[in-house]
Order: structure tokens, then C-alpha cells, then sequence
């Protein structure tokens, strides 16, 4: 082939080979020394391809090869290299290459036949110039045969044709016309890659000329480039690989740094995306809740801590004298009483001095900002994630094209794992029985009275059981107002938790009575886990409302406490006064220990522990619950399973699924727990970031150890903006209470940083009084005034606004969408399959290329 | 007001109210198996003082043709259904058993596990003319019962031959006492836990030949995992369950695995 190029100059060719001859030894220890994978690879497909050029090249002068006696012993040596070199090749390659195998090794072999009389030529040719200049070429030529004689090793041999790959077609040695020749077969191939995706051949067929092209370019883009251009280019690629996998190991480093990426990752590939949805919310939400810690820790809990008084300086500060015997009993710290009261988790701990130490840091403001700042900060966030969403979530209508959309986009890409993905296939074969059914039904339609009379009937039953949830933490709240008034002490534990236990125990098992009795509807199953998410939404927040009412009322109980206890003081200090003066006329300060000071019953910090008692108790029954109702089961279905009576694992009571649905609302619920009570127990976000690492880690490892994929598959894709906008409503839900607690409600008079205030925020104008000059306030002040009314109509312009754009988004969709289709008649239809297939080939296409 | 200390206040225990509630109504058809299988034949037993069988193969006495398959397997199913539970193959799964017997129109049939007879009966008036039925029960006043079951339905000696014995030992010597080469068909619906070697008894004496064809009932329910699982590994079957319900119950997934004998390739 080399002929082709150089028969017009074959000195030239002669000298250049001989002068590589000389340095080949050099370069194989050099190439040794590179050894590696990458490399490796590079070399061999490069190797390969200039073989196919040789193919091409060959075709040409194949009349005068056959000319030539064939030496059977020369041409089977470089086979069988060659084939070696196929081996290994194909081996790094991954394993998608597999079905190209035998088609490549084929063409392979063909090549090699060709090669073989082509090399046979060259060696001919050798022997002529060896005649010429013997002197010189002994040499080298004996080291040839001894590469002959002896096995060559693979990398001598790869060496040995890239030298002659070289030697082939040297840039520097054409001529113009063949340059131009070259630069319009590259120019040719460029246009070929992009095209290739519209050919009408097999895949097979596709990849290979892909890869054979990509490969010309690559290695003659560079020639067409004289003298120190080859070298150029050679770093140049050099330092695109290095590129390259730097970036790929960046891209790992920053996978790496995701926390929990790999493990939902993992998680993903056994139960689908719906499942993974789950994980990456509470990642989410363990984000957020992060700064939320970090808001109050920092400039609220730490300040206090370090800058404030210290314990037993003052009332507030100090466990009161009756409790301090009981005060570091487990049982009392565990409900958040005695030394956990008096510290710095608790709005009552904190002092109404307005600036602390020799920071002069303004507490009783900064605690009122931190408190509004956290909202405002999960509003934002919140809505912008929404906004978000928004614009990334096709928007489609998903009711008129049934089967259409079943049949081209129910497979979930993600799973990895065959049992998911046989219950997947099961799944989408079920879906499309029931499909199927279901239009018939819809065409027969009869029985519809049946079946809306057990519709009525099981809205009715979730009704009943709702109110009687509802009933049963009302009667439960106000029998705990009844102990309270009795005294704590005189009661058992469970009487005393009895509030959470209830609340906990109903918010777990009547969304599975919901399950059961949404078996009567016979919905479809998307439509039944609508209702289902509502009716858990509704149980959820009749029993967060019901609880609040319940504090209010307590609120008030407390408040009229405080006004007697005030009036106690009053007269106890009077009292006090008059004996010391009785006492010792000098009137000497009065030293009382502050633990024996009265002092008010103080209901911020009773709401702030109600609240933290409430997530305690429903973490610990979350996790109670997973340990007995998913481990426990599994354990005992795995190990009883070998002496029972009937199949445990295949029937009755089985594996548990992972509930999606339930744990993500009882996620958001306990993220609106938190909202309403950080105000009044700061310690709230980090007891929240705590349970949400450890039920990261916990439910992470149940799922992957005690549950089954789920028979019912689906994808989460389109959900993610509806638990968001679930997310939003309990926000603002459960800012409602706080916001009205802190407009409302005074602040009791002996502990928190509002102390001595009549309104909580009356915090913010006396600052502006004394801590800025004069006329900001009054600038302030107007501002305020002046924004007030355009705040609030920004507010609602913004809802509006996301509102719009959503529907928008929809109607746009949908408009399109409905065209797409509907002008597709029936007879169309198979060619929309055609191209959706195509375009789905090409996707496979597109990745392998990029895999390559 | 005296208070016991240490009793749960009742607000909690109504708490587990939607929890009671979720466990009748989820696993109903269970609860009913229950109480018709175990406690109505407890009871029945003490009343009588008569074994079940033997109070089912009166009422068929008394309520069925003699002579006539059809009537029989009718009363048994009502027997079954109104009055009380046996796990027989029951209609639906008997459909089906049918249709493949039809289609094999095997020659010699097993059958292990007679109990009363009646897929005895189903399996042997599906068979073609000169094809032989043996059945196998371990328990002898079962197989007392049977046989009078069988021969009231009119199938002579010729027909179906009752082999009193546990099928373990019955297995081996089918070749050498019954002169048996190669069996068509194997019905198992005895202990589910002697599925598995059961049939690798069969495959080592060398009884299925190509194409012979094994149906197991009851694989879901209660149930025989570790046959399954033998039956997916050693690829020797071309298998697949028909899934149906348990006999004479509505709510319970049961399934009949059918399994072809492919033999070592």
C-alpha cells in the first residue's frame, strides 16, 4: 500500500525507515516504560484503523498483489499476532461491544490477509534496497528477524506497524495534491459522523463506521499539519485525554462530595426513582434544616451560651427549688424538664438584657430576626425549588393518550437491580391489561351505581375515622390539661405522654385503614394514590390543628396562671421587704437564692417542650416501627420461612414495600412541626438535623436490607413539584399559629428575651429608638409605610406570577402536544413508532459514542 | 378514684383502633380460612366423634348420583364450599387440570396424594380409553374413604389403582412392583414439603421422559418455596404457574405449577 503514496520517491522512504530502525530500540523502552491501559487501547484501535485504511487503500492495487507468491509461513506469523492483539482489544473494550465481536474480528481477519501481502511487499522491497545498500541495512534487518523467529511481543509488534503506519503516509512527503486528497477523505468523514445518525443501517453497522471515522480524523486532522504539527498534535492529545480524565475524575470527586450520593445512587438501582425521590427529599430537607441549625445555633444558642449570664445567676436561669431534687433524673431530662428546661434549648432560659458582652450583641433582637429569618429563608427556598421544577417537569397531559404514553414511556432507565426490573416488566405488563380493561369497562360502563355507592361508602368510613381521630387527640389533649392541673407527678408515664403516643400511633396506622378501605373504590392506581397522599394530608394536619387548638387553650390556662402568680410575687416581695426591714432597719440587699424566687409558669417554653416532645416521640415510633414492622418482619419471615407451614416470603405476610407516599408526608409534617415550634425551643432544628442523619442512615439501610421493590412501579418524576407544593402549604400553615402566638399573645413577664415587653416585636421599634440615630427611624419608618401596601402586592403579584407561568407551561404543552398527536391519524402511527424508535437507537448511539 | 397504675390509658389502646381494623379487613380471607379449616373441624370432630373425610363422603353418599363423576365432584364442591373446608384441587383449579390432561391425553398418570378422592376422580374420567391411574396416600383411613369414593364414581381396579403408602417409598419401587417405564403425567398435591423430593426421586428412578408432564397444586398457598426455587435452577422443566385462588375461598392467590420434563440436553 505504502507504494501508492511513494513509489516516486522510495529512497527517501528507505532512509527515514532505516533512521527509525536505529531509534526503534529507544522508543520500545520508552513505550514500555508508558505502558498502560489507556495508552494501550489508543495504540491498538489505532493500530486497527490503520488497518481498515489499508483495507481501503489495498482494494486498488489488489490485482497487483495477487501477483506475488505467497510465503504461507510469513503470512501466518503476523495472523496470528494480530490476532492476539484482537483479543485484547476486545477484552479492555466494555462489554457493549460484545455482539460487535464477531463482526469486527471477521473483518479483522479479512484485513490481515491483507496486510500480510502488503507487509510481504514491503519486505520484498526491503530486500531490493538491502541489495543497494547493504552496509547499513544489515543491521536493522537482523533485528527484524529475529522479531520474526521469536515470538514478538505485543507491544514490539504494535510498535512495528505503527512505524510502518508512518511510513505509509507521511505528511511531509506528499505532495499537494495528496494533501488535498487527504483534506477532502477527512472532510469526508467529518460529514459522515454527522450524518450518520440519519443512515438507514443496523446499529452494528453504525458504531463501527462511527468509530473507524472518528479515528481517521482524529489521526489525519493532525498530519494535514506540516512539520512540528504532527508533534503539536500529538500533544495536543496527549493533553485532551489528561483533560479528559481529569475532568472525569473531578466529576467523581464531585459525586463524591454529594453526601449520600452513592447510596441513593445504589438505592435508585434496586427500587426505582420513586423510592430514590424519597432519599433525595430528605437529603433536601437535611440541607435546609442545616441552615436553619446553623441560623439559630450561631446567633442564638452560641451567643447566649458563651456572652450571657451564666446558670443561677438569675430566676429564669435557675432550676426552681422543688424540682431541683428530681432535676437530673433520666426520666425528667428524657420529657425535657429540669436541666434541659433551664438552658439554652428553651425560650424561657434566654435574658431580655438588650445587649450581651463585649460584643454588645443585641439577644432579644437577634432572636427575634433568627426567627423570622428562618421562615422567610424556607419560604424562599421552598418556592424557588418549586420554580424550579417548574420549568425542569415536562408538562403533559397524561389522560388522552393512554396507551401511547404507556407503551413509549413507562420503562424506568435507572433500574439496575433484575428483580425490580422483572416486577417493573410485570408491572407494565399489568398496567396494560388493566389499560385495556379499563377501556373496556369505560365502554360497558355498568354497575356504575355499585361502584359510586362504595365510593360514597369509603369517603364516608375515611370521614368517620378522621373525626374519630380527630375526637381522640382532642380528648386526649384536654385529660392532659386535667393532669397537668392535678400535678405530673401524680401520674404514669403513659398518661403523661399519652398526647404524643396518641398522635404518633393514629398518624401510623390509619393511613393503612385509608389503604384498605380505598380497596373498595377500585380506583385506578395513580388516581387512588391521590386520594390516598389527600386523606393522609388531611389526618396529618386535622391532627396538627387539633393539637394546636388544644396549646392554645393551654396558652391561656397558663397566661391566667401568670396573672395570679404575678399578683403572689408582688405581695411575696412586699412581704419579703417589710420583714427585712422589720428585720434590720440598715436595708441591706436582700441575697435570695434565685432558685426560690416565684416565678410565672412562663407558656413559650411549655410550647417549645410540647413540640419537642412531640418529635421525640415520633422519631422514636418512626424508627420503632421500621425496626419492628420492616426488620423484625423480615427476620422473621426470612428465618421462619425454613419451618412453617406455608410460604412466608411468596403469601401472607411477606416483605414489607417501601412506603413513599407515608414517609414523605410524615416528613413534611415534621417539618411544620419544626417551623411552629423553633420560634419557642430553639433547639428544634438541630434535634430535626440530627433525626433526619440518622433516618438518612437507618432508613437507607432498611430499605436496602428488609424491603421489597415495590409490585406497583411508578415513576416519581412528575410528583416532586406536588410534595414541594405540599411542602408550601404546610409552611404556611404552620407559620399561621406561630405568627399569630407572637402578634397576639404578650410575652410572659419573667422569662425569654421579650420579657417586660407587651409584643414580641416590639423589640425591632426599640432598636430603631436607641440604637440608630434619630432620623433613620423616621426614614424607616416611612419607607415602611411607603412599601407596606406595594409588599403586599408584590406577594400576591409573585403568586400570580409562579401561578401563570405553571399554567402557562401547561397549556402550552398540552396545546402541542394534543397537535402532535391528533394529526397523527392511525395510519400515521406507525411512522411516529418508526421515528420514536430511531430516536431511541440514536440515544443508545449517542451514549455508546460517548462511552467511547 | 383508685387508679391502677400500671394499665395503659385507654385513649392509646383506641389508637390501635385503625390498626385492628387494617389487619381484619386486610387479611379477612385468612381470618375465614381459619375459622372454617381449624375451628369448625375442631368442633365438628368433638361433635361427631367422626374424621372429616368421612363426614364429606356421607354427605356425598346422600347427596350425589352413584355412577356419575359429575354429581360426585358437585357435591364434594358444595360439601367444600357450604359446609366445610377441605383442600381439594376445587373447581377452578380442576378447570384447568382438565384442559391439560386433555391436551397430554397421557397414558399412565401418578397421582400423590389421594385424600377423598376427588382429583382422583377428576384426573380419571378426563383420562382416554386404556390409560391407568395410580394414586398414592399415605394415610390409611383416607385412602379407606377414597377407595369407596372411587369405586361409587365407577372406575374399576383397571382404571385407577390405590397404592396405600408414603409416596417416598412408593417412588423407587413403581418400576420393579408396578412395571412402570415411564409416567405421563404426575399430579402431587400431598405434604407441599415433600414436593421437592418427590420429584427428584421421580427424575433419579428415571420415570419422566421427554415431554412428561408434572402439575403441583397449592405452590403459592400454603405454599412450596423451596420446589419453586429447585424448579427454576436446575433447568430441566419448562415451567410456569397458572395463578388462580385457593380452592373454595375467594381473596387467597393460590397457583398450579405445570412443569414439562425437557430432560439433560
Amino acid at each position: 500500500m505504502s507504494v501508492s503514496f511513494t513509489t516516486g520517491d522510495e529512497d527517501e522512504i528507505s532512509t527515514s525507515e532505516h533512521e527509525r530502525g536505529k531509534n526503534r530500540g529507544k522508543r520500545n523502552s520508552n513505550d514500555k516504560e508508558k505502558k498502560k491501559k489507556g495508552n494501550g487501547r489508543r495504540k491498538a484501535s489505532r493500530e486497527r484503523e490503520g488497518e481498515e485504511d489499508l483495507q481501503d487503500r489495498t482494494e486498488k492495487r489488489e490485482k497487483g498483489k495477487k501477483r506475488r507468491a505467497k510465503n504461507d509461513l510469513d503470512e501466518k506469523q503476523p495472523e496470528e499476532e494480530d490476532e492476539e492483539q484482537v483479543k485484547v482489544k476486545n477484552g479492555k473494550v466494555a462489554k457493549s461491544k460484545k455482539n460487535l465481536k464477531n463482526e469486527t474480528t471477521r473483518k479483522i481477519e479479512q484485513e490481515k490477509k491483507e496486510e500480510g501481502d502488503a507487509e510481504e511487499g514491503k519486505s520484498k522491497k526491503k530486500k531490493k534496497k538491502e541489495e543497494k545498500d547493504r552496509g547499513k541495512q544489515t543491521e536493522k534487518e537482523e533485528e527484524k528477524k529475529k522479531k520474526h523467529k521469536k515470538e514478538t511481543s505485543e507491544e514490539d509488534n504494535e510498535e512495528e506497524e505503527e512505524d510502518e503506519e508512518e511510513k505509509e503516509v507521511r505528511p511531509e512527503s506528499l505532495s499537494p495534491e495528496e494533501l488535498e486528497k487527504l483534506k477532502e477523505a477527512v472532510d469526508e468523514k467529518k460529514k459522515l459522523i454527522q450524518g450518520l445518525r440519519g443512515k438507514p443501517w443496523p446499529m452494528k453497522k453504525k458504531l463501527v463506521t462511527l468509530r473507524e471515522s472518528q479515528e481517521f480524523v482524529e489521526k489525519y486532522e493532525g498530519a494535514l499539519g506540516k512539520g512540528k504539527g504532527r508533534k503539536l498534535y500529538a500533544y495536543k492529545v496527549m493533553m485532551t485525554k489528561k483533560w479528559m480524565k481529569f475532568q472525569r475524575d473531578f466529576e467523581n470527586f464531585k459525586t463524591a462530595c454529594i453526601p449520600w450520593e452513592m447510596k441513593i445512587k445504589e438505592i435508585e438501582s434496586h427500587f426505582g426513582s420513586s423510592v430514590a425521590s424519597y432519599f433525595i427529599f430528605l437529603r433536601w430537607m437535611y440541607g435546609i434544616n442545616m441552615i436553619l441549625f446553623g441560623l439559630t445555633f450561631g446567633l442564638v444558642m452560641v451567643p447566649e451560651a458563651l456572652m450571657g449570664r451564666p446558670y443561677g445567676s438569675i430566676p429564669r436561669k435557675t432550676v426552681p427549688r422543688a424540682e431541683e431534687g428530681s432535676a437530673m433524673d433520666f426520666a425528667v431530662l428524657w420529657d425535657f424538664g429540669g436541666y434541659a428546661q433551664y438552658s439554652v434549648l428553651f425560650y424561657g432560659y434566654y435574658n431580655n438584657q438588650r445587649s450581651i458582652g463585649w460584643l454588645k450583641f443585641r439577644m432579644p433582637l437577634s432572636y427575634f430576626l433568627v426567627g423570622v429569618g428562618t421562615v422567610a429563608y424556607s419560604y424562599m427556598v421552598v418556592i424557588r425549588t418549586m420554580a424550579r421544577n417548574a420549568n425542569e417537569s415536562g408538562v403533559g397531559d397524561d389522560n388522552s393518550f393512554n396507551f401511547s404514553w404507556k407503551m413509549f414511556t413507562s420503562w424506568d432507565y435507572l433500574i439496575g437491580n433484575p428483580e425490580t426490573a422483572d416486577n417493573k416488566f410485570a408491572s407494565i405488563t399489568t398496567s396494560f391489561k388493566e389499560a385495556i380493561l379499563e377501556e373496556q369497562e369505560s365502554r360497558k360502563d355498568d354497575n356504575i351505581h355499585l361502584t359510586r355507592f362504595l365510593r360514597v361508602l369509603a369517603n364516608f368510613l375515611v370521614l368517620c375515622c378522621l373525626a374519630g381521630s380527630g375526637y381522640l387527640i382532642y380528648f386526649v389533649v384536654r385529660r392532659s390539661q386535667k393532669f397537668a392541673l392535678d400535678g405530673l407527678e401524680n401520674h404514669t408515664w403513659w398518661e403523661r405522654n399519652e398526647v404524643n403516643m396518641v398522635m404518633s400511633l393514629l398518624g401510623m396506622f390509619c393511613p393503612m385503614l385509608f389503604d384498605v378501605i380505598s380497596a373498595l373504590e377500585n380506583y385506578h392506581p395513580r388516581v387512588a394514590l391521590q386520594w390516598q397522599l389527600g386523606r393522609i394530608f388531611a389526618l396529618f394536619l386535622g391532627n396538627l390543628y387539633t393539637f394546636i387548638i388544644a396549646l392554645m387553650d393551654e396558652i391561656n390556662l397558663k397566661r391566667e396562671e401568670e396573672k395570679v402568680v404575678k399578683f403572689n410575687i408582688t405581695m411575696w416581695e412586699a412581704s419579703l421587704y417589710n420583714g427585712t426591714v422589720s428585720e434590720n432597719s440598715t436595708a441591706s440587699p436582700i441575697t435570695i437564692h434565685p432558685a426560690d424566687i416565684p416565678r410565672g409558669p412562663c407558656w413559650e417554653t411549655m410550647v417549645g417542650q410540647e413540640f419537642v416532645r412531640l418529635i421525640i416521640s415520633d422519631t422514636m415510633t418512626t424508627y420503632i416501627t421500621l425496626l419492628i414492622g420492616d426488620f423484625l418482619r423480615a427476620v422473621l419471615v426470612r428465618f421462619l420461612n425454613y419451618c412453617w407451614c406455608w410460604d412466608l416470603e411468596a403469601g401472607f405476610p411477606s416483605y414489607s414495600e417501601f412506603d413513599v407516599s407515608g414517609n414523605v408526608l410524615g416528613l413534611i409534617f415534621n417539618q411544620g412541626m419544626i417551623w411552629m415550634g423553633a420560634f419557642y425551643a430553639p433547639c428544634l432544628p438541630a434535634l430535626n438535623v440530627l433525626r433526619l442523619h440518622v433516618s438518612m442512615y437507618l432508613q437507607c439501610w432498611a430499605v436496602m436490607c428488609c424491603n421489597v421493590p415495590q409490585e406497583r412501579v411508578f415513576k416519581a418524576s412528575g410528583s416532586n413539584n406536588f410534595y414541594m407544593a405540599m411542602l408550601l402549604v404546610i409552611l404556611f400553615l404552620s407559620t399561621l399559629p406561630a405568627i399569630y402566638t407572637i402578634v397576639s399573645i404578650p410575652p410572659s413577664f419573667d422569662c425569654g428575651p421579650f420579657s417586660g415587653k407587651s409584643r414580641m416585636f416590639d423589640v425591632i421599634q426599640e432598636t430603631l429608638e436607641s440604637d440608630f440615630p434619630a432620623w433613620f427611624s423616621k426614614v424607616f419608618i416611612m419607607v415602611l409605610f411607603y412599601i407596606q401596601t406595594k409588599i403586599q402586592i408584590a406577594f400576591i403579584q409573585l403568586a400570580i406570577y409562579y401561578l401563570q407561568s405553571t399554567s402557562k407551561s401547561y397549556k402550552e404543552a398540552n396545546v402541542e402536544l394534543k397537535k402532535k398527536l391528533q394529526t397523527v391519524t392511525l395510519s400515521e402511527l406507525h411512522v411516529v413508532w418508526i421515528l420514536l424508535l430511531t430516536f431511541e437507537i440514536n440515544l443508545c448511539f449517542e451514549i455508546r459514542a460517548l462511552v467511547f | 378514684l383508685p387508679k391502677c397504675p400500671r394499665m395503659v390509658s385507654p385513649a392509646i389502646a383506641l389508637a390501635f383502633l385503625p390498626l385492628l381494623l387494617t389487619v381484619i379487613i386486610r387479611y379477612r380471607f385468612y381470618f375465614v380460612l381459619f375459622y372454617r379449616a381449624i375451628l369448625i373441624r375442631i368442633w365438628k370432630d368433638c361433635v361427631t366423634g367422626l374424621t372429616r373425610e368421612e363426614r364429606a363422603f356421607q354427605y356425598v353418599l346422600t347427596h350425589a348420583t352413584p355412577g356419575d363423576p359429575e354429581s360426585i365432584l358437585e357435591a364434594f364442591d358444595e360439601w367444600c364450599s357450604k359446609v366445610e373446608f377441605i383442600s381439594n384441587i376445587g373447581p377452578k383449579k380442576g378447570k384447568i387440570l382438565d384442559r391439560l390432561l386433555l391436551e397430554q391425553r397421557p397414558l399412565t398418570v401418578l397421582e400423590l396424594g389421594t385424600h377423598c378422592g376427588y382429583s382422583t376422580i377428576r384426573i380419571a374420567r378426563a383420562l382416554p380409553l386404556g390409560a391407568r391411574l395410580y394414586s398414592v396416600e399415605m394415610d390409611q383411613r383416607n385412602a379407606a374413604i377414597a377407595e369407596k369414593i372411587i369405586r361409587l364414581a365407577g372406575f374399576d381396579d383397571d382404571t385407577v389403582e390405590l397404592i396405600v403408602n408414603p409416596s417416598d417409598e412408593v417412588i423407587p419401587r413403581l418400576r420393579s412392583d408396578y412395571g412402570l417405564e415411564r409416567l405421563d403425567f404426575v399430579f402431587m398435591d400431598h405434604w407441599k414439603k415433600c414436593y421437592r423430593p418427590d420429584l427428584e426421586l421421580l427424575e433419579g428412578c428415571g420415570l419422566l421422559g421427554k415431554g412428561s408432564m408434572i402439575v403441583a397444586d397449592n405452590v403459592l398457598f400454603p405454599g412450596a418455596p423451596k420446589f419453586l426455587r429447585y424448579i427454576r435452577k436446575c433447568g430441566l422443566y419448562e415451567w410456569k404457574i397458572h395463578r388462580a385462588t385457593l380452592e373454595y375461598s375467594r381473596g387467597i392467590r393460590d397457583g398450579m405449577a405445570e412443569l414439562v420434563y425437557q430432560g439433560i440436553k
